[in-house]
């Protein structure tokens, strides 16, 4: 597939509908948005990059693009906080959504808000604690506060409610796309013109479901009803200790598997092994023996259990259940029984824990220069597997092994994170973070274990080609919306 | 021989490529998005909400496009490091419109010290040989034919000593205590420049104006015209030699020869004499209960606000954070310990504020932005030269949030801040009285000596001399 290089006389139309202070080829510009880390290693300069305000100028934008045959990537503003979709060969148009940025509604009977694609968790939750105390939205937990809503949602990403309640993509309601047809088209019950976002699975068949993970490939998210939750008082975490995955593995599913009472009051259920500490500092700064952290009452694995409730006397049940399961887990079915262990958090850390949102998952490019999480989904029941899997290949080519491992309703599935903490200043740490990659998605892919979101050189072939009758389906149902496959070419392994 | 920028932005290459492009640096608070605060506030230049995180780069404020914001500087340094971008006027145009506050610094999780980078990419920039913008090239001609950015004439830098009846102080060679005046304070805010000379006067100090004194070089340490600045470096350091204590009163002054200066001199070489904001002497004074201050019936009541100079509190912190990181073993113990010492230099000032609330009766309110994450005045980085009406918006947004406080003065410790904040209040008619903390306590006849302080008070070391040193022994 070949695409039009944006020249001079496109960006000329493009400051015909957002105006001059809002497109720009300026190089220094263009070049600001690149982002190698975090999530994908890909990002490339834009050629123009334009900043909309309304909905009608992206939809004057898609279809003279469209027309043109030019490529879009939209990012919603939080780039590898959120959207994370830089642009990718062929470069193209860049659409910058972060001045839609407005908190349209908030229904606390229905219970959803409505955001646009430029409004980041920080503002959201930072809003809704003034306004809505007794309300939060399920912002993601580790995510920069400048990361977006909409970002996370179409990523169906990990949120705080996501052990609990499942995937982040199920807390959005409805929405509303532009496509490069020039259609706008909204979702579920918003699809009647007077109905409210309350119905997710409105009209027969959903189409929201096929744009969730879609990665800016389809069209441009422009509005989105996110639920929000009550927000209680009576909050606390509890951590449990292991020596091994498998044991972090099976105490979590016996607690997750209990669902009604107990796993519902489980916010985030969310661990990992020591070296999550561990690189959060420089690699010259801090001991790399588990003595070390041993001595400091961390456990080799952990679990931490986010617990919610509407009284003190629910969050002590709750609590109590927890510790009385692990009690009973260490006695009577421990691959380990010795290394299961309450941690005792002082309040000081709990506060921290349980503070939203955070900047938790920033500082893993202290340990060296650059970081990057590589992110998939498991059945629980598996995530020892994988979480042995990766550690082992981190470290047979000199990476510290970083895992975090999350429960999704309820240890329904896993979303298993490891952190490369790497030195993206030498080629040589490139090259072996994505051969790394590659071996870890074959052998993954025969397990089928699923990335959470593929990137588009190693993930995204590897996967649909396995896959190929979904690929046929999704290539058909793309052309349908995007006849010159525009959008974010590349991204998906669809052109 | 001294480093270029490019090879200073080498050096730092480690540190660029840490950024992950996350724009926490581009709030205040940024971890923080549930922070209790003042509420929304309507201000001059619009309606903030302080609370929780708040927008605090200017630049990206001023422009919004994703390059003037700190992380898309960090990111064009790479691209320039990475051969993807070439130096251009394009590129000058972006880099140069940054205050170099360090607010992305204080906010950055990862550490990045992006006031090196910017002001490395800056003199990067100059060596490829793209024009500085004309303004910066104005005062660069001016400060290489008089000395001083402001086109004053040498012979007149001390006059306002003459005027005030100071004169004797200027090249006292009897002096071992140096007062540094400075550019802004010696033509243009002279108030300051007389209050901190009587209050050293008051306090019997023997000090010395020295007649060679040139300017700092901040400006142009701050534009990437490095060669200039180490010109009048080198200068400064002549004509100060032989003292054992230089007081500042300018911010910007002290953040420079304290800091840039041994950066810039030959390897290995330390500061020839110490060096000390007049502050942290008053500061040291109150706590030794060697002086006090008199009651004032024109300023009880007052409700009276502090601007943080970002060039005595985040650059010092974000230095001293630096240095004791690279001195830390583990610095999983000893991160709370920099925060902490952090945390006293920002106290320092807020030492003397308290003292004029419970002696004269003001009333001492807090802005919402404050220590780490205070709001820059707009006046450095070569801003308020090169872009005076964006660099007297960012100084009026600063004024807002001491609005919003309802402060009745408006006090900081820099002529440059109190310059750019005199200026916004006046445009903008903020209605408050601005000034230094020093002004305020010389203008009303604050000063009371309980005991009289000795020259050894007055050569004692800096707080954060004496704190580094500490850290050291340990």
């Amino acid at each position: 597939m070949s695409y039009k290089l944006a020249d001079e006389k496109d960006l000329e139309a493009m400051i015909g509908i957002v105006g001059k202070d809002y497109a720009t080829n300026n190089k220094a510009i263009t070049a600001s948005y690149l982002s190698k880390s975090v999530m994908g290693l890909e990002s490339q300069i834009p050629d123009i990059v334009i900043r909309p305000k309304y909905v009608e100028e992206i939809r004057k934008i898609l279809l003279y693009c469209s027309a043109e045959k030019i490529a879009v990537s939209p990012i919603s503003a939080g780039l590898s906080g959120g959207f994370a979709c830089p642009t990718i060969k062929p470069a193209g148009v860049m659409l910058d959504l972060g001045r839609m940025n407005r908190i349209i509604e908030v229904d606390t009977e229905n219970r959803y808000v409505v955001v646009e694609p430029g409004v980041t968790i920080g503002e959201l939750w930072a809003y809704m604690h003034k306004n809505y105390p007794e309300w939060a939205p399920p912002v993601p937990d580790g995510a920069p506060p400048a990361s977006t809503v909409m970002g996370d949602a179409i990523d169906r990403g990990f949120s705080l409610y996501t052990s609990s309640v499942g995937p982040q993509g199920d807390n959005f309601m409805c929405g509303e796309i532009v496509f490069p047809n020039g259609d706008i088209v909204r979702t579920g019950s918003w699809a009647l013109p007077f109905a409210k976002p309350f119905y997710k699975y409105g009209l027969g068949p959903d189409i929201w479901s096929f744009l969730m993970g879609s990665q800016g490939a389809l069209g441009v998210m422009t509005k989105v009803a996110v639920k929000i939750y009550p927000h209680p008082k009576f909050k606390t975490v509890v951590v449990w200790g292991m020596s091994n995955p498998e044991d972090m593995q099976n105490l979590t599913l016996e607690i997750g598997k209990q669902e009604f009472g107990i796993a519902h009051n489980t916010v985030m259920v969310q661990g990992g092994n020591y070296p999550l500490v561990m690189t959060r500092w420089p690699k010259d700064k801090v001991p790399h023996d588990y003595e070390f952290y041993e001595q400091l009452g961390i456990s080799k694995w952990w679990m931490n259990w986010e617990c919610w409730a509407q009284t003190q006397e629910e969050l002590d049940y709750v609590v109590n259940r927890i510790n009385k399961m692990a009690e009973d887990f260490k006695k009577n079915r421990a691959k380990d029984p010795d290394g299961i262990k309450p941690q005792e958090l002082h309040p000081k850390q709990i506060a921290s824990r349980l503070k939203k949102p955070n900047k938790i998952a920033i500082p893993y490019s202290f340990w060296e220069a650059g970081f990057l999480f590589i992110t998939f989904y498991t059945p629980w029941n598996e995530c020892a597997h994988f979480a042995e899997m990766y550690c082992k290949a981190m470290e047979d080519r000199g990476f510290p092994p970083v895992m975090w491992i999350a429960s999704i309703e309820r240890c329904r599935q896993a979303i298993c994170m490891p952190i490369i903490c790497f030195d993206s200043t030498k080629q040589s740490d490139f090259e072996k973070v994505q051969e790394m990659n590659r071996e870890t998605t074959e052998y993954a892919l025969k397990q089928g274990w699923l990335n959470y979101r593929p990137d588009p050189y190693i993930h995204a072939p590897l996967t649909y080609s396995q896959a190929g009758m979904y690929w046929k389906y999704l290539r058909m149902m793309k052309k349908m919306f995007d006849p010159n496959m525009i959008m974010h070419p590349g991204r998906l392994a669809l052109p | 021989m001294a480093k270029t920028g490019m090879e200073r932005l080498k050096e730092l290459e480690k540190e660029i490529y840490k950024c992950i492009h996350c724009k926490a640096c581009r709030f205040a608070y940024s971890g923080e998005p549930s922070r209790e605060g003042i509420g929304e506030y309507t201000g001059k230049q619009g309606t903030v909400l302080y609370e929780g995180m708040v927008d605090a780069c200017p630049a990206g404020i001023e422009y919004g496009w994703e390059a003037f914001w700190n992380a898309g500087k960090i990111w064009i340094a790479r691209s320039i490091l990475s051969g993807d971008l070439d130096f251009s006027d394009e590129v000058r145009d972006v880099i140069m419109p940054c205050i170099t506050c360090g607010q992305c610094s204080a906010q950055c999780d990862n550490k990045i010290p992006t006031v090196d980078i910017i002001e490395s990419l800056r003199a990067a920039c100059n060596e490829a040989g793209i024009p500085m913008i004309e303004k910066h090239e104005l005062v660069d001609r001016l400060v290489k034919e008089l000395n001083n950015p402001y086109g004053g004439k040498a012979a007149e830098r001390f006059k306002w000593a003459k005027d005030a009846g100071l004169e004797k102080f200027v090249d006292n060679k009897e002096a071992k205590i140096g007062y540094y005046v400075g550019c802004t304070a010696s033509y243009r805010q002279v108030e300051v420049a007389i209050a901190t000379a009587k209050l050293f006067e008051m306090l019997g100090i023997n000090f010395t104006l020295v007649g060679d004194e040139v300017c700092c070089g901040s400006p142009f340490f701050r534009i990437g015209a490095v060669d200039t600045a180490q010109e009048l470096m080198n200068k400064n350091l002549e004509a100060f030699k032989g003292l054992e204590m230089v007081y500042f009163s300018c911010a910007g002054c002290y953040r420079t020869i304290t800091l840039d200066y041994p950066k810039w001199m030959p390897e290995g070489s330390k500061l020839p004499f110490k060096t000390q904001h007049a502050f942290e002497l008053v500061t040291r004074l109150i706590q030794q209960e060697k002086i006090k201050f008199k009651p004032n019936k024109e300023l009880k009541g007052k409700i009276v606000t502090y601007h943080d100079p970002c060039h005595t509190g985040r650059h010092f912190g974000v230095d001293f954070e630096q240095e004791l990181i690279k001195q830390s073993k583990n610095l999983m113990f000893d991160m709370r310990k920099i925060k902490e010492k952090i945390d006293k230099w920002f106290e320092i000032p807020r030492i003397i504020l308290r003292k004029l609330e419970e002696d004269v009766g003001i009333e001492f309110r807090e802005m919402y932005r404050i220590k780490l994450n205070s709001m820059c005045c707009g006046a450095g980085g070569g801003v308020r030269a090169g872009y005076p009406d964006f660099s007297i918006r960012t100084a009026s947004l600063r004024c807002d949030e001491a609005n919003a406080v309802e402060a009745d003065i408006l006090t900081t410790e820099c002529p440059f801040c109190w310059r750019n904040l005199t200026d916004a209040n006046e445009l903008y008619n903020h209605g408050m009285k601005v000034m230094g903390v020093l002004q305020m306590i010389t203008e009303y006849n604050l000063l009371e000596i309980l005991d009289n302080p000795t020259e050894k008070d007055f050569l004692t070391s800096s707080i954060r001399e004496l704190e580094a040193d500490s850290e050291k022994k340990k």
